[in-house]
């Protein structure tokens, strides 16, 4: 974990870290995770992951559609819209 | 020195399930943007999926007619990243343990029949729509589409060439329409496919460099991307340069591959389990039941059409090739019996028509009734083969009933003898000249003679007729 | 009448008999909250609503087995009509268009929601020092935290403003804050709560649950709380007991397990001395006590800093500045908009979990971290199925030491993080746990932890409520014992 790792991480989580905390946080970051390198001593051979403490199926549902038009609802909620769309900066593909 | 390509397809269908696969939203195309959203498509803060099981269904009929393992256990992992029309910043996907694992599929190039085997197919969400071309300086987000159920199907690295690539994707299409779990229509872009193409020395065991070539949607451009990439791959190979792996974008209009780089920028989609979503079974008795209502699939249908209908296996393939040409024959074969003559109209004059239109049978004013109604006044001799062509144009236009048009058109055959014997003998006794060089030899001109009548009952006689009393006539004479 | 300090119980029993009216109630308590406005424990008030509803039910009497109790509800659950921060400036502006499950549960038993408490942002905190909305004040002291993350709602049970608030609980933000402030509170087994309109933090070890100041209030609240609701496929669907049914059963024979890896003795003596002096007090009350290994628990910690993190990473990417929320001021391409509004509108907690959270999850450390740490949580909770063979619940201090100074932690996220050793282990096993008042260091509260077996909350109830009427830890206020 150096601060070029941090830098890759922090873009493909969309932030960017200031001068000021980026080196504490490059430093938190390293001792995170030489704590969780403890990790490492436990045998897991053979040991399915566990993802969910409910080891149980899922309850599905049949295939209705529930929803009602909303759409006032959701645009007046967004920071930028118009009356039909969300809208975000011209994206050049 | 001989290159050979390697291409894979990752085929993305819709399903036609009526709501999405984690919410209640509608997934009908061509709504108001932004109407048929549910707060979980949106993805607002505290909302969780619920699975579909009308997807898991689809999905498992895909699986059951391309021989395919089902995975009666399956669950879901998230793909992270950031893109505006994807609401909650990862895609819920099937990474680690799909609905359907490995099949395989007939398909056939130029009379070659190939099986690609099916590496698997597994649910996901689709994303929205970004409109990028209707406000100045911003893109539009339309989150209608957001979370519609797709069957991604991955095919193994083991087609040779675009036009094996575009039979793939035909044979996809066509399975998919006949199980009914997805409408097929590539212009609304229910079905689409990321290509990866790579090439290698003929030799070489190893693959080639790949680079995959997004989100296409006709079989044309298909064709038509694989070929430009192929091109560019050896090009650059030949140059002695390597291949880099990459998303490229097909451009139609200038009919060229280009690099998506930019969007590629380290990106790792840290897929993991969804926490929100358990596993999913499906119980043996659930699969029992799909399985036992599945819809016959081409091949046993084009079978079948030989034995119970006695087709010749050409027409029956054309027939059995397109479900909606088959419901059609089907349609019009539970009404009237002549059922070569329907598989003659549906292979000859109808296919010609939809040629032309380049539409679908279902697509057009024809209906399995009026069709049956049709070939029955033929059978009976109401109409001749020839006004049943324009009956069937006329059809083509207006798709008004066969018999108010043979009625309102005048169209009934004639079949009155004395009639058709009156105006023969007159047809006769007008062109002596030619009833002489008839005599003399001239055998062809008995068509000469059988027009004249055709003329004078403007098309209605019966030919069969007609032939028979100039035959007698013209030996009295 | 004062209404302060006083139980759920209490307040029902002074409706029925008139001695207050609903109106009365919600204006003392909102005189309450004003009074105590130093705490910082609510961040929206819901007056005007709260007194509309008061009135409606002084004219039209409900028999909602909670009609007219003011709750106060932590800002993680999605309120109708009603902002909901999540203890973020990301949110400072999101009012959601419907209500979380437990919300719409509580208030169909009658509780009024008086207003949304402050938390750590995204419940990620130990001290409620993460919240974009300032600290909150622990009543039994001036610069005390009150623990985390659901800070806001124990302040405000603990300062006797409301009987009862709602909590969340990822790896310890109910117990912890109810015994840092010295009262009740329950983590329910995971999904006997619906998750449905609260604000994921990780998704597989979040649930909700009830803090008030009694063990027999925290029942009387999970009676309504609980639901099978189709909306979360991960909520139980199973039969939801009376939970108040069995509270006054006695506890005569009840297996208690202690942990032999839980090294206490690394722990102040004062703590060491309260948690002898309340095994010594479930032995009066019939309980046996023994000693049970599990032997993966001290692996806990790590492998919550590893589960929790890489579930935030991903829930918390919906925050991108497009559909809700806050936005950044004229971003310039849609990069800045999402690199600019996420880094404004997260604190630095918030980062430090989504960068851990990318990294164990980014390709090549998937295995080594995440993969390991989901295989270690089924070894611990395959630890904790052994033990609850042998024993009916699980007893050990809820925190290491009772509450702290703000700012004497925040500087070191391990030491933060360590916080919560004795309460992680139940969220990564899924199991019922609750803290409740055991005792006091330097007239600051403690807690004691009970960890109960799955979905047997009832029995974690009972040996509370069993507790707590034989002793007085939980009538003791800031203000003195409660009379």
């Amino acid at each position: 974990m150096d601060k070029k790792t941090v830098s890759t991480i922090a873009y493909l989580s969309r932030l960017s870290l200031n001068e000021e905390n980026e080196d504490k946080i490059t430093e938190d970051l390293k001792n995170i995770i030489k704590f969780v390198d403890q990790l490492d001593g436990a045998d897991t051979n053979n040991i399915e992951p566990l993802a969910n403490p409910l080891e149980k199926t899922a309850k599905t549902r049949t295939d209705n559609v529930t929803a009602k038009n909303r759409k006032e609802v959701f645009l007046e909620r967004s920071p930028k819209s118009n009356e039909d769309y969300f809208l975000v900066p011209r994206v050049v593909e | 020195m001989s290159w050979e390509t390697v291409i894979g397809l990752e085929i993305h269908v819709q399903l036609s399930t009526d709501s999405k696969l984690f919410s209640g939203g509608s997934t009908s195309f061509g709504a108001e943007p932004n109407t048929h959203v549910d707060l979980i498509d949106l993805g607002l803060p505290g909302v969780l999926p619920v699975a579909n099981r009308g997807a898991f269904h689809k999905a498992i009929r895909f699986g059951l007619a391309t021989n395919a393992e089902i995975n009666q256990t399956s669950t879901f992992d998230r793909k992270n990243y950031f893109y505006p029309d994807l609401p909650k910043g990862y895609q819920i996907t099937q990474m680690a343990l799909p609905i359907v694992g490995k099949g395989s599929i007939k398909i056939e190039v130029e009379g070659q029949e190939k099986i690609i085997n099916i590496t698997r197919a597994h649910l996901e969400e689709d994303a929205g729509k970004s409109i990028h071309d209707l406000f100045d300086g911003e893109t539009g987000v339309d989150l209608n589409r957001a979370g519609t159920p797709l069957l991604e199907i991955v095919s193994e690295p083991e087609i040779a060439n675009a036009k094996e690539a575009v039979a793939y994707f035909k044979a996809i299409r066509q399975i998919v329409t006949f199980l009914d779990i997805c409408d097929g229509n590539m212009a609304q872009g229910s079905m689409r496919c990321d290509v990866n193409v790579s090439v290698k020395k003929s030799d070489a065991a190893e693959l080639g460099t790949r680079a995959e070539i997004k989100n296409i949607n006709s079989f044309k451009f298909i064709e038509k991307a694989i070929n430009f990439e192929i091109d560019r791959q050896i090009r650059i190979l030949e140059a002695g340069d390597s291949v880099i792996q990459e998303t490229r974008l097909y451009d139609s209009v200038k009919n060229e591959t280009r690099s998506m780089r930019s969007k590629e920028e380290a990106n790792d989609y840290r897929y993991f389990p969804c926490p929100d979503l358990l596993p999913v079974v499906i119980s043996d008795e659930e699969l029992i039941k799909i399985k036992n209502n599945l819809p016959e699939l081409p091949d046993e249908k084009e079978k079948r059409y030989v034995k119970e209908f006695d087709l010749d296996s050409s027409e029956a393939k054309i027939i059995a090739s397109s479900k909606t040409m088959a419901n059609m024959f089907e349609g019009a074969c539970a009404k009237t019996d002549d059922s070569k003559l329907i598989a003659n109209w549906l292979v000859g004059d109808i296919s010609a028509l939809l040629n032309k239109e380049n539409i679908d049978i279902d697509e057009s004013n024809l209906t399995s009734e009026n069709f049956a109604t049709l070939i029955e006044r033929i059978s009976d001799k109401t109409i001749s083969g020839k006004i049943a062509k324009s009956v069937l144009e006329e059809i083509w236009e207006t798709g008004n009933d066969v018999d108010k048009i043979i009625e309102s058109k005048g169209l009934v055959q004639i079949q009155d003898e004395s009639l058709l014997e009156t105006i023969a003998q007159t047809v006769i006794d007008n062109n002596p000249s030619q009833v002489d060089a008839f005599k003399g030899g001239k055998d062809k001109l008995f068509g000469f003679f059988v027009g004249q009548v055709m003329k004078e009952t403007q098309g209605k006689a019966n030919p069969q007729s007609v032939n028979e009393i100039l035959k007698r006539l013209l030996s009295e004479s | 009448m004062s209404i302060q300090y006083k139980s759920i119980k209490e307040l029902k029993n002074m409706l029925n008999d008139k001695d207050i009216s609903h109106t009365e109630l919600v204006q003392e308590t909102f005189l309450n909250i004003k009074n105590n406005s130093a705490l910082n424990s609510f961040i929206t008030l819901n007056e005007e609503e709260s007194l509309k509803k008061a009135d409606n039910l002084d004219n039209n009497p409900s028999s909602g087995s909670l009609a007219g109790i003011p709750i106060a509800q932590k800002d993680l659950f999605c309120t109708k009509d009603l902002k909901t921060t999540c203890g973020s400036n990301m949110l400072s502006n999101f009012i959601p268009p419907y209500s979380a499950t437990v919300i719409e549960n509580l208030e169909n038993a009658g509780c009024i929601s008086v207003g949304k408490t402050n938390m750590d942002e995204f419940a990620m905190g130990s001290s409620n020092e993460t919240s974009f909305y300032g600290n909150v004040q622990n009543p039994w002291g001036e610069n005390l935290v009150p623990g985390g993350s659901s800070g806001g709602s124990a302040a405000a049970v603990a300062a006797g403003i409301v009987p009862a608030a709602s909590g969340t609980d990822t790896g310890g933000s109910i117990r912890q804050p109810a015994s840092l402030c010295g009262i009740s509170g329950l983590k329910p087994t995971y999904g006997r709560v619906s998750r449905w309109g609260m604000i994921a933090f990780a998704s597989s070890l979040d649930q909700a649950g009830p803090m008030a100041r009694t063990a027999e209030d925290c029942a009387l609240l999970l009676n309504e709380m609980c639901s099978y609701d189709e909306k979360d496929t991960t909520s139980i669907d199973e039969v939801i007991p009376d939970f108040t049914e069995n509270l006054n059963s006695s506890i005569q024979g009840l297996k208690i397990g202690l942990v032999k890896e839980f090294d206490l003795s690394k722990l102040d003596n004062d703590v060491v001395h309260v948690f002898e002096e309340s095994k010594k007090h479930y032995e009066s009350l019939g309980a046996e006590f023994i000693e049970i290994s599990l032997p993966n628990i001290t692996l806990s910690v790590p492998t919550y800093y590893v589960v929790a993190p890489a579930e935030c990473s991903s829930n918390l990417s919906r925050f991108d500045g497009v559909k809700f929320g806050k936005r950044c001021d004229n971003p310039k391409d849609l990069e800045e908009l999402y690199i600019k509004t996420r880094s404004e509108g997260f604190g630095d907690e918030v980062k430090r979990r989504i960068l851990i959270g990318s990294y164990v999850l980014s390709a090549g450390f998937y295995d080594a971290y995440y993969k390991k740490a989901q295989q270690v949580r089924r070894l611990i909770k395959n630890d904790f199925d052994s033990a609850f063979k042998s024993v009916d619940i699980i007893m050990s201090p809820t925190t290491r030491g009772a509450a702290f100074e703000a700012g004497s932690k925040s500087d070191d996220p391990i030491q933060m993080y360590l916080e919560d050793l004795f309460t992680i282990p139940a969220n990564l096993a899924g199991l019922p746990a609750m803290s409740i008042p055991n005792g006091m260091i330097d007239n600051k509260p403690i807690g004691l932890q009970l960890v109960g077996n799955f979905l047997d909350e009832s029995r974690l109830l009972q040996a509370a409520h069993n507790f707590q009427i034989s002793t007085d830890w939980h009538l003791k206020t800031p203000s003195g014992n409660k009379s």
